[in-house]
């Protein structure tokens, strides 16, 4: 099934040449998790990341779904 | 004694009396410094029912403990005063170098009072204190102010000064020092215009002695190490400063697009940190001595928007930009050189223009009235809203009175996003909950820089807290707004503070702040003490509120965050549970039901009972 991976600002970085805007559409098996999306990518897999899926708050075991956006940033205070 | 000079620098501008007096060294241990001083003068000395605007206000310039020191960002200062924007109190901050050569004038406080006769600015050089005519600069924008000042009296000299909107008392007028960097918010560049008080010059050489230079010198060097290392893999802060945060309240759905009317803006990529450092970006500059380095300096090189300084920073990105439905990023970029230049706090200026734009389009206020189309996304109508407020001049000085002011008086206060009349800044609260409660209880109107939870909900620091959420966001904050009056008051930046010395002990905080604290003045706080001075501090401000008319009714919410869910995004349907959240809040914080602080909670903290 097709989802979409998004990177926000430093973590774009980590995503292949040709993506827009640091999305990415990315073509993973039924039943793959948030983690086994984010995990394809040298970002850290640990509280140095804020990971969201739909831009809610989810556990990395959570199953994806076609069409599902997982967004992942380096967690660090801004505003 | 060391880290504070205990010396307090007082200006009566009516009778132009200048005197010098001594701090209590109880009072600096009890209220820590900076903000924490600040309200304890100001609630023993004035009436808190004062109009800010009259020369009975009292506007104080603040340093903390820690300001001029080797601690990391140990450059900051904050404006104190009562806020002609809310009634209520003002307490803005901010960096860049004037807070440290202010400290080294020898002096931790300058109290202004009264009113002077005629425009003047106060230099002052260690025991050199003037005061002096400023008709030359009234009138001038902050940038032509600081370098004529700076001609005029050294090149080893920082300014603080207004602009225009500050001379004409736009409520949202902020106070500028070293040109780019802003007190901004709740109009404290008013009641310093209201005082004909142009600029302070500061200069000297009276670094505070420190009890304990050698420990205080390998923090700093152990934190620059820190920051160093985090620099090397690839900081955001360094890289973009907050201007990457867009894309990120975006995709939680908490981004104010179009007064709030949405949390999603379908161009965010044309004003996000990418295009911004693609396109205009020089270099990041730092304030001094910061090993962060947030700040960047910008150039817009040609064409309509030609200019060239600091920023935008996020909250700018998130008022002017997307609170306006504005895209056009040079437009955006050249409307926060005019605030600089201007003297304007962006975040109120955009937000009141934003409401002005729904109310536009909605057919509340006409074209004839406003002078010109109004539409959302209009950016060369916002720039001419900017230029009108500053001056004061046609429907800008409807606008000069901020959003709430402006919705009410055209029949449709429902419209104004604000608390205790003080717009939000660039977090919705329906996908933020805890913001919610934070801007429904802040002791100085809506503010992120209260107690800044988003933190935790957005940005993963320490832990990432589900925004969604009403459960524990009491405690969090409390604990948030302790945190942030401690580091107001010490000193420091809220950056370095929060990204550096939190981790999942929340107290871990206090222990090194109050580590540094100890270094730089050997008052030999714990971690429980600074916690209770900042607990104390806090619930100061809290009763200096009740006594000013802004207390537990103005504990509210506009009618959009209550009654209006969010059309889109991930907190699509949501409104603020406040009512969730509210009475643990007063709980937490010892104050009874209605939102008072309890006799008891009083006598704990020694303060007043009345």
């Amino acid at each position: 099934m097709m989802i979409r991976v998004k990177m926000i600002a430093n973590y774009r970085d980590a995503l292949p040449a040709g993506h827009k805007h640091g999305v990415i559409e990315l073509d993973v098996p039924d039943g793959a998790t948030v983690f086994d999306a984010v995990s394809r990518f040298d970002i850290p897999l640990n509280d140095e990341s804020v990971i969201v899926l739909n831009g809610l708050t989810v556990d990395l075991n959570t199953p994806l779904q076609e069409g599902d956006t997982v967004t992942a940033f380096s967690a660090i205070a801004g505003g | 004694m060391y880290g504070w000079h205990l010396k307090i620098l007082r200006v009566n501008l009516t009778t132009r009396k200048v005197t010098t007096e001594d701090v209590d060294p109880k009072i600096a241990r009890d209220y820590l410094g900076g903000r924490g001083w600040a309200i304890h003068y100001m609630y023993k000395e004035m009436d808190p029912a004062v109009d800010p605007l009259s020369p009975e206000n009292m506007l104080i310039f603040a340093t903390g403990p820690l300001t001029a020191t080797p601690a990391p960002t140990g450059n900051r200062y904050m404006v104190v005063t009562k806020s002609p924007l809310t009634g209520a109190l003002a307490h803005s901050n901010s960096g860049g170098e004037f807070p440290t050569w202010m400290k080294r004038t020898g002096f931790d406080l300058f109290i202004f009072e009264g009113k002077a006769s005629e425009p003047v600015y106060v230099l002052v050089n260690e025991d050199q204190i003037e005061v002096r005519s400023a008709a030359h600069v009234w009138g001038k924008d902050t940038h032509e102010t600081t370098d004529i000042l700076k001609g005029e009296t050294s090149a080893e000299a920082r300014v603080a000064c207004i602009g225009p909107a500050g001379e004409n008392l736009a409520l949202m007028a902020a106070i500028m020092n070293d040109k780019h960097r802003a007190a901004a918010r709740s109009g404290v560049g008013a009641v310093m215009g209201s005082k004909n008080l142009k600029a302070v010059v500061a200069m000297g050489n009276k670094n505070p002695p420190l009890h304990d230079p050698e420990a205080m010198r390998s923090i700093s060097v152990e934190t620059s190490k820190n920051v160093g290392a985090d620099v090397k893999k690839g900081s955001n802060m360094r890289i973009y400063g907050t201007s990457y945060v867009p894309q990120v309240t975006n995709t939680l759905g908490i981004l104010p697009t179009r007064n709030f009317l949405q949390g999603t803006f379908e161009h965010v990529h044309n004003v996000d940190g990418d295009a911004l450092k693609n396109q205009y970006l020089i270099r990041h500059t730092p304030c001094y001595r910061c090993p962060l380095s947030c700040g960047r300096l910008t150039e817009v090189p040609d064409g309509p928007y030609k200019g060239k300084g600091e920023g935008p920073e996020y909250e700018t990105i998130s008022s002017l930009g997307t609170g306006c439905g504005v895209s056009n990023l040079a437009a955006l970029v050249k409307a926060n050189y005019l605030c600089n230049e201007y003297g304007m706090d962006t975040i109120t200026t955009g937000m009141t223009i934003a409401v002005a734009m729904e109310m536009y389009e909605k057919g509340y206020i006409s074209e004839d009235v406003v002078g010109m189309p109004l539409k959302f996304g209009d950016h060369d109508a916002m720039i001419e809203m900017i230029k009108l407020m500053a001056y004061n001049k046609g429907f800008g000085k409807d606008l000069a009175q901020g959003s709430y002011r402006l919705a009410e008086k055209y029949g449709h206060p429902e419209l104004a996003v604000t608390t205790r009349k003080q717009e939000f800044p660039g977090y919705d609260p329906r996908g933020s909950q805890g913001m919610g409660l934070l801007y429904a209880t802040s002791n100085k109107g809506a503010s992120h820089m209260e107690g800044d939870v988003a933190y935790e909900e957005v940005f993963g620091v320490p832990v990432k807290e589900n925004p969604l959420t009403t459960e524990g966001k009491p405690e969090l904050v409390k604990h948030f707004e302790d945190s942030f009056a401690l580091m107001d008051s010490s000193g420091v930046c809220v950056f370095v503070g929060i990204r550096y010395m939190f981790n999942k002990d929340r107290m871990i905080l206090p222990k090194i702040l109050s580590e540094m604290m100890n270094l730089a003045t050997g008052a030999g706080y714990t971690s429980e003490e600074a916690m209770q001075a900042a607990d104390r501090v806090y619930t100061l401000e809290r009763m200096f509120l009740i006594k000013a008319g802004s207390g537990p009714e103005w504990d509210v919410l506009p009618y959009r965050m209550l009654n209006e869910p969010l059309p889109d995004g991930p907190a699509k349907g949501r409104v603020v549970e406040l009512d969730k959240m509210l009475p643990e809040f007063y709980e937490k914080r010892g104050w009874d039901e209605k939102g008072y602080p309890t006799q008891k909670k009083l006598m704990e903290l020694g303060l007043p009972l009345n």
